[in-house]
């Protein structure tokens, strides 16, 4: 019924939910940071953001790998549907994810870097840029990755 | 010598080389998914689509190791700016959204 490659997808995906929990609460740590702990929005972003940072890259590494697995599956036959169907905005939104998530991966050593020391007023504006970088890209690429692998469904064909 | 003084340089150059190996074809390699097989450089499809990704990330991991090591010994007294680590990838990424346009026009 399930085969290697739909258990795989479905890793996938759960890893890359993990991610973005992870990397958006780092993100709002460190765009607004809170001091008090009050209500719910307030205790999201108080909390100490670089211990998220080592999660983050490997929850990052094997959700890519993961996906890197799974890729050639969807390439000889999804991709195909999709191109046969002249779903053309939808094989742009897929090939923009492996783009962007491609290069957020070689921001990964930097962006430990800038963790390494979250006090550090030098690095604050990298910090700001590269969590925020790495956040929109993991959460277009999951909601991409959501619409391509839907697609049946969202357009009902 | 502190390695982690290039980090920086490996995102940008990653970046600019996997975007130019992408663009103008200098992919590492090549798969043949269907028949599960790479091939050196930029090849055509054989009995079904082929892969480039795989090979354009192979070519920005080579350039961009290559390039720090090479940068390696001139930013221990002198580090270069911050920014290079995010502003080039971010530069890289808003590129891609223009090369991309197509598939959204069309």
């Amino acid at each position: 019924m399930f085969t290697a490659v739909t258990v795989l997808l479905i890793l996938h995906g759960l890893c890359a939910v993990a991610l973005m929990g992870v990397l958006s609460h780092q993100a709002f740590a460190v765009l607004f940071p809170a001091k008090s702990t009050g209500g719910f929005v307030t205790a999201y972003r108080a909390v100490s953001a670089a211990r998220f940072t080592n999660a983050s890259i490997v929850l990052y590494v094997v959700t890519f790998v993961l996906g890197s697995v799974i890729y050639p599956a969807y390439r000889v036959s999804a991709r195909i549907w999709i191109e046969t169907a002249r779903l053309w905005p939808i094989s742009g939104l897929f090939e923009m994810k492996e783009q962007a998530l491609a290069i957020g991966l070689g921001m990964l050593p930097f962006y430990w870097l800038i963790w390494r020391d979250a006090k550090d007023p030098d690095t604050r504006t990298a910090r700001i840029w590269t969590t925020s970088i790495l956040c929109v890209v993991v959460w277009y690429s999951f909601l991409a990755g959501h619409i391509v692998n839907n697609v049946r469904g969202l357009l009902g064909q | 010598m502190n390695i982690t003084r290039v980090f920086g340089i490996f995102a940008a150059v990653f970046a600019i080389a996997y975007t130019a190996a992408f663009e103008f074809h200098w992919e590492l390699f090549s798969y043949h998914p269907k028949l599960g097989t790479f091939g050196w450089g930029r090849q055509p499809s054989i009995n079904g689509p082929v892969m480039h990704w795989y090979g354009s990330m192979g070519t920005g991991l080579v350039v961009a190791f290559a390039a720090s090591a090479i940068a390696l010994p001139f930013v221990q007294k002198k580090p270069l700016p911050h920014w290079i680590g995010w502003a080039v990838p971010l530069v890289c990424i808003l590129a891609w959204i223009w090369f991309l346009r197509g598939f959204f026009t069309r």
